[in-house]
């Protein structure tokens, strides 16, 4: 259903994961994923893998939760790692001479690969979000692009909107729910027929829905500026977020273990 | 035979927990043919979510509904079905409006049961003059009306479907007083006119006292009464400790008695009352 969809979700908790700085595990996710993309053989899989459940039972949130993230993209995986099976000819043959289909060892350990990539991947972002407020992500996101003001790059204004936007992400689902049941109620058919139907079905749903979005955002806009909100520089906020020691020892940590993998990567034998 | 049946039906919304609470618990209800049943009660009673089990969007989590006798969960057809024999005109349903014009938006339900051309028309025009849309509106674009038009055209969207049993999610929330008793008297209007079932939620008193020849009661997800008007709001007590207020004059007219004033007691709109009064003057003037 339409309520499954996770993307910016927030699972409360106490752990050592909530607590760091928002700028500070934007950065870590990202060397993280530029880690998951230097691996070239097993050694450097274990790590990868290793640090992200160690992550993970440190962020508290729940193993159901992590799987209901990686639910959407299972068929995309899927899909990948077998074209990329039967794509990826070089090496051994597996399969007998006479199929006319041939895998590879080599085609096999890069399905693999691709898999333990985007899962892991999709993983890591999911962690980010879960453990991160969206008020505390987009101001990380505002203060690690405020370099870009330099050459005239509105960012407060794009963090503004970033926030109402996922703000208004719960209440656009629920929006949507009542208006597909109100249709549903008038006969309107959205299960069955030919994608040509069920595009045109969609109509009924995103005409009121677009309607009523704009209309959301008027009355917003209007009672923003009712309370004084003035746009640009000179904001100041309620929490002041400071680095801290375990911020530091984060950094610390994923700089060792991407140093850890480029030596695995020099040390051992690539297998991709 | 009732036209819809509820039997031991309950809702919940999350089904993960067994614990989870029921939006609606163990609802059993008959609706008579030709009824205008009024369904009161506090704001997370459970009403919209009983409303929306009569046209199967909603699948009881325990229980059955029938329509006509028929389970309506039997088979995927029984539930197709069900939407068009009943129509749900949810709350604020001028938020569903969509087409280019008033006509077409009409016509969206009728076209959907696959009806011919002249058989949409005649729905349309038909709908239309239930809820006071006059033709020489038809072309507008519905997102032009003011908000009580657009009410009463998202409404003639139900109508038009000719539905068995028409059900009308709190169809003045939100109106100013003309706006309401233009909705009110349409509903009387459709029902005399159509002799069809017509159900509709809302939560003020005067309302249902009004228009019902039903009263249904839910507090805290179950029905707790389900009687006639005069039967039900008889038991003002009761229904104050649920958090309604019966109307103002009933008020009145409860203590006249109990001072010994010799009145009916079955007063719930000011025109009663004032006929009451008149009668106790003994005049019988105007
Ligand atoms: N889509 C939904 N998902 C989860 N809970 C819901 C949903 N709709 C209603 N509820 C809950 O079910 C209960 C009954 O709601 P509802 O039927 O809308 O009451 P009413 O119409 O009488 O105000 C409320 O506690 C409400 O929070
Ligand atoms: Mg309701």
């Amino acid at each position: 259903m339409i309520k499954d969809i996770t993307i910016g979700q927030y699972f409360s908790a106490k752990s050592v994961i909530h607590r760091l700085d928002a700028r500070i595990k934007i950065i870590l996710t990202i060397a993280f994923i530029v880690n998951i993309f230097l691996i070239k053989n097993f050694w450097g899989l274990g790590v990868i893998v290793a640090t992200l459940i160690a992550t993970t039972l440190l962020s508290k949130v729940p193993f159901k939760m992590i799987l209901k993230s990686i639910k959407p993209i299972v068929f995309i995986v899927i899909f990948t790692a077998v074209l990329n099976l039967f794509y990826m000819q070089d090496g051994r043959n597996l399969l007998p001479e006479s199929w006319f289909i041939s895998i590879t060892d080599k085609g096999l350990i890069f399905a693999f690969f691709l898999a333990v990539r985007i899962i892991t991947l999709v993983i890591a972002s999911s962690l980010l979000t879960y453990t991160t407020t969206p008020t505390e992500l987009t101001f990380a996101i505002e203060k690690l692009l405020s370099p870009l003001k330099l050459i005239k790059v509105p960012v407060n204004t794009f963090a503004t909107m970033m926030t109402l936007a996922l703000r208004f992400i719960p209440t656009l689902i629920e929006e949507t729910d009542k208006i597909m049941s109100a249709q549903k109620a008038r006969g309107a058919d959205l299960e069955t027929g030919g994608i040509i139907d069920r595009i045109k079905a969609m109509v009924p749903i995103l005409i009121p829905l677009f309607v009523s979005s704009f209309r959301r955002a008027n009355d917003l806009a209007f009672a923003m500026e009712c309370r004084c909100y003035t746009d640009g520089e000179g904001r100041t906020r309620m929490k002041q977020n400071k680095i801290s020691f375990k911020d530091i020892a984060a950094l610390v940590i994923i700089v060792l273990i991407t140093t850890g993998i480029v030596l695995l990567n020099t040390f051992f034998t690539h297998v991709i | 035979m009732p036209v819809l049946q509820a039997v031991n039906v309950s809702h919940r919304y999350t089904q993960a927990s067994p614990t989870q609470f029921s939006a609606i618990e163990n609802v059993n209800i008959e609706i008579e043919n030709g009824e205008l049943v009024g369904i009161i009660g506090h704001t997370g009673s459970g009403k919209s979510t009983l409303v929306q089990h009569f046209n199967g969007l909603l699948k009881p989590t325990e229980g059955k509904i029938l329509l006509d006798g028929k389970d309506i969960w039997e088979s995927k057809k029984t539930v197709h079905q069900s939407r068009f024999k009943v129509g749900l005109c949810f709350q604020y349903p001028e938020y569903q409006l969509f087409e280019e014009t008033v006509y077409k938006d009409i016509a969206f339900g009728p076209k959907n049961m696959k009806l011919s051309e002249e058989e949409i028309d005649k729905a349309v025009r038909k709908a239309a003059e239930y809820v006071g849309i006059s033709a020489s509106m038809f072309q507008k674009s519905p997102f032009d009306l003011s908000g009580g038009e657009k009410r009463r055209v998202a409404i003639a969207g139900v109508m038009a479907m000719e539905p068995q049993v028409l059900i009308l999610d709190e169809p003045t929330a939100g109106l100013d007083p003309k706006g309401r008793d233009r909705i009110l008297d349409m509903i009387k209007a459709y029902q005399k006119d159509t002799k069809k079932t017509v159900i509709f939620v809302s939560h003020s008193m005067e309302d249902v006292a009004k228009l019902a020849t039903k009263v249904l009661v839910m507090n805290k997800s179950r029905v707790a009464m389900y009687d006639t008007v005069d039967n039900v709001y008889s038991r003002a007590e009761e229904l104050t400790e649920m958090g309604l207020n019966v109307p103002q004059v009933t008020k009145i007219f409860m203590s006249l008695k109990k001072q010994g004033v010799d009145v009916s007691q079955n007063i719930y709109t000011v025109e009663q009352g004032k006929a009451e009064l008149l009668r106790l003057l003994g005049g019988s003037k105007k």
